[in-house]
């Protein structure tokens, strides 16, 4: 039934485009019909309002929010434009469009397929015929599930993902399972062949004409799922997907379980999804949104917990987004108001100004995925669990989020323990991003002031100088220092609890002043690693200056998702000031250059250059940090001091060549 | 558990004491699963540091230094921790508390000293225990020829 979804989906897009509710029956009706329909993987079709009552299997429950409110998951920032995505126009974005499968009008396939009735009875229910057949995971012992005489393999993904509730079904929709047969050899040949299953096979069928006589244990079906992982739940908030009792998405969502993630698993974007690659439609998005970040500037709007926190009350009101024609415009606005949001720091974004409407199916699912697929509780990828150099393999593969487009940013691990400390090196290590280490807070703060760094993982207690004075310090040096594209951005500047961060554009006293602002692009990131999982501690690290928190034990899929988040939005600041920096220098004549040249001709001019433009960029930093300042630069010093930087010194040396 | 029935890892059961995704979180770290270098260097780490670490709070104790004993409790609550060693952080994280002169659930309390000590000295008493459990099940774990 998946299948069909994944089918019947670019049917779906493409009458989505025209106006809404154009089949007999609009996905609202059948959102009513689902209940009759128990196979598991509708159960967990998020949209599907009504069904949670009917649910009787808590392990597929997923948060369903009010109807009114469904459509918010499809961005939890954007409040307003949301609310008709509960009516006929639901099948307007692609995410729902999971529910094509339910409206009548499928094509003659499916017509074969019994269970793709909505209201079909469950497998069990079917009655007496039925038979079990064995299925396994590779690498792990096989197990039956019950099918019926006329079952399609389609159908037995159905129940595969039942039986494998935990590891399987919360995290993967049918579609996504493929079925082997391995072939029974009356020679015991080496090679063993084996086959894909088609969706659209008979079970029955098949096992007798390759197992006549019957199928053994040993041959049991093999199920492969895509080779995929995703972030599990943070351990301290790990019941989201039971608070059947309050829906609504703020508690839902509380900290690091926004709404929209939830609908992680059953969210049609499934990238590395290698079964269904006969199935034309759910490779519909293609990974292209991790990479969004990139080419669209626009940040996932999910705010991470820390932020979210801060900003949740006033923005987010509980109920009543109303009034909007369209359902997304999410990336829109980002590409219209990305610079907007990066300057202010504040990746939430502003009202949106409309965009074309067959843009709109399209951008409104993509935002949101990259972090959507994160909290399946703990999905289990099955290969990799045997081998670890199967992990290592899988972790290669291009198009999984977490090895793919981790950016290249430079971390500062603070950590006092080295038992943690190795451990987060390691990680560090497996996403591929540069990292350095500190002991403690004084450590820190030197380490960071040597510049380059995009972002701090910051442990809270530590020796010396604790973790949030050493933030405090952090912040106040890059205030005094004007550091950030927005150092003078209210919004992003937290409030410091020693009395030094008054005077926003102060002079830095001599000491405060980094050696080197150029490496300095924008305030670091600072993610406090709280032991603790008080909210009062969490607000004491948000006051001090840290952007965000993780707690202790740090695990692996969540720093992932940090990282991720923080080092792109980094990435993309840094790459700005990269083409600004670019675009002035090429106004001007290239002070490298000059000193390349020299360093060939003559030894000596090319040490002058280089003491030069060494003063010179001494100097510049003065100049920049302490305008109004009495000038103390040393007297040789002042003649290339006037001028901007180096290009005086390259200036002087050209001549002179 | 759900784990083994899928089979998730070939994980013994490492029994109540040690938290299974924590810990297999740093399994899934190895490289080889055989030889098991980087997780067994972090446990042997965590070895390390707790002998040392509990000296220092017999010290600690015998110098009546709530501070002291504070201080270490966290640090070894950070590490066994990270490891998933459940039992031994929830008794460091409660001599951390006696330390700082709070009852076991961090609330501020007014004993006199002597009894935060004696709380203290009862609790190393039990995390002592605690890790030569999980020290036994860790050992077992890989194979070291010292378990017993």
């Amino acid at each position: 039934m998946g299948d069909l979804k994944a089918r019947l989906k670019p049917l779906f897009r493409r009458s989505s485009t025209f106006s809404s509710p154009k089949s007999p029956k609009a996905p609202k009706n059948s959102v009513f019909e689902a209940p009759t329909d128990e196979a598991p993987a509708d159960d967990r079709s998020w949209s599907k309002t009504s069904l949670r009552l009917k649910n009787k299997k808590p392990s597929f429950a997923i948060p369903v929010y009010e109807e009114e409110e469904a459509p918010a998951q499809l961005h939890p920032l954007t409040p307003i434009e949301t609310e008709s995505l509960g009516r006929g126009e639901l099948e307007q974005s692609p995410d729902t469009s999971l529910e094509a499968p339910r409206s009548p009008p499928p094509p003659p396939l499916e017509k074969e397929n019994p269970t793709l009735i909505v209201e079909a009875p469950t497998p069990q229910s079917r009655g007496a015929e039925h038979k079990k057949i064995w299925v396994k995971r590779p690498g792990s012992s096989a197990t039956q599930v019950i099918i019926n005489e006329e079952d399609l393999v389609d159908d037995v993904r159905d129940m595969i993902l039942k039986k494998y509730a935990n590891s399987l079904g919360r995290s993967f929709d049918p579609p996504d399972v493929t079925l082997r047969i391995i072939y029974r050899h009356p020679s015991g040949r080496h090679s063993q062949t084996e086959r894909t299953l088609g969706p659209e096979e008979s079970v029955s069928k098949l096992l007798e004409l390759h197992y006549p006589g019957g199928q053994s244990v040993e041959e049991a079906l093999v199920i492969d799922v895509p080779q995929r992982r995703t972030p599990k739940h943070s351990p301290h908030l790990a019941m989201p997907y039971f608070l059947h009792d309050d829906l609504r998405p703020r508690e839902n969502g509380t900290d690091y379980f926004p709404p929209m993630p939830l609908q992680g698993p059953h969210s049609p974007h499934l990238p590395s999804n290698l079964s269904v690659s006969s199935a034309q439609g759910v490779s519909h998005h293609p990974a292209a949104h991790s990479i969004g970040v990139l080419t669209t500037g626009q940040i996932p709007n999910l705010p991470s917990p820390g932020a979210r926190m801060a900003r949740h009350s006033q923005h987010r009101p509980k109920y009543g987004r109303q009034h909007t024609s369209s359902p997304t415009v999410i990336q829109g606005a980002g590409n219209a108001q990305n610079h907007e949001n990066l300057k202010s720091s504040n990746p939430q974004p502003l009202p949106t100004p409309p965009i074309p409407e067959e843009m709109t199916p399209h951008k409104a699912a993509t935002p949101p995925l990259p972090r959507v697929s994160s909290p399946g509780p703990r999905p289990k990828p099955p290969v990799n669990k045997r081998s670890k150099k199967a992990v290592e393999q899988s972790s290669a593969v291009p198009g999984s989020i977490r090895d793919g487009a981790v950016p290249p940013i430079n971390v500062l691990i603070v950590e006092d323990n080295i038992i943690n400390l190795r451990l987060l090196e390691a990680f560090m290590k497996r996403l591929k991003v540069r990292w350095s280490t500190a002991m403690n807070g004084k450590d820190a703060v030197t380490k960071w002031r040597e510049g380059g760094f995009h972002l701090v993982l910051m442990d809270i207690q530590l020796p010396v100088m604790n973790g949030l004075d050493a933030t405090k310090e952090i912040r106040r040096l890059e205030r005094v220092n004007s550091i950030g594209v927005f150092s003078n951005s209210a919004s992003s500047t937290p409030t410091f609890a020693n009395g030094d961060g008054v005077g926003v554009d102060r002079v830095p006293e001599i000491e405060d002043s980094l050696m080197n602002t150029a490496l300095f692009k924008s305030p670091v990131i600072i993610v406090a690693l709280t032991a603790s999982s008080l909210q009062s501690d969490r607000h004491e690290a948000l006051a001090a200056g840290c952007n965000d928190f993780l707690t202790k034990p740090v695990n692996f899929e969540w720093l992932t998702r940090k990282v991720m988040e923080w080092g792109c939005m980094q990435a993309l600041i840094d790459f700005d000031g990269w083409r600004k920096w670019k675009d002035f220098s090429q106004t001007k004549p290239a002070e490298k250059a000059a000193g390349t040249n020299n360093s060939g001709k003559s030894p000596k001019a090319a040490m002058n250059g280089k003491v030069q433009a060494g003063g010179g960029k001494k100097e510049k930093e003065r100049m920049t940090l302490s305008l109004a300042k009495e000038n103390k630069a040393s007297s040789e010093d002042t003649g290339t001091g006037t001028d901007t930087n180096g290009d005086s010194g390259s200036g002087n040396e050209v001549g002179r060549a | 558990m759900a784990e083994s029935e899928n089979g998730s890892i070939g994980l013994p059961d490492l029994g109540d004491s040690i938290d299974a995704l924590t810990f297999e979180q740093i399994l899934e770290m190895d490289d080889d699963e055989e030889e098991r270098e980087f997780s067994k260097s972090i446990v042997y780490g965590f070895f390390e540091q707790a002998d040392k670490t509990f000296k220092e709070m017999d010290s600690a104790l015998e110098k009546n230094d709530l501070a002291t004993l504070s201080a270490l409790g966290h640090f070894l609550k950070g590490s066994s921790a990270t490891l998933g060693l459940t039992k031994v952080k929830d008794s460091c994280e409660k001599i951390q508390h006696f330390g700082a002169r709070k009852d076991e659930n961090g609330n501020p309390t007014h004993y006199d000293d002597r009894k935060f000590l004696s709380l203290i000295r009862d609790t190393v008493k039990v995390v002592k225990a605690d890790y030569k459990e999980v020290e036994r099940v860790l050992k077992q774990f890989y194979r070291d020829p010292d378990a017993h």
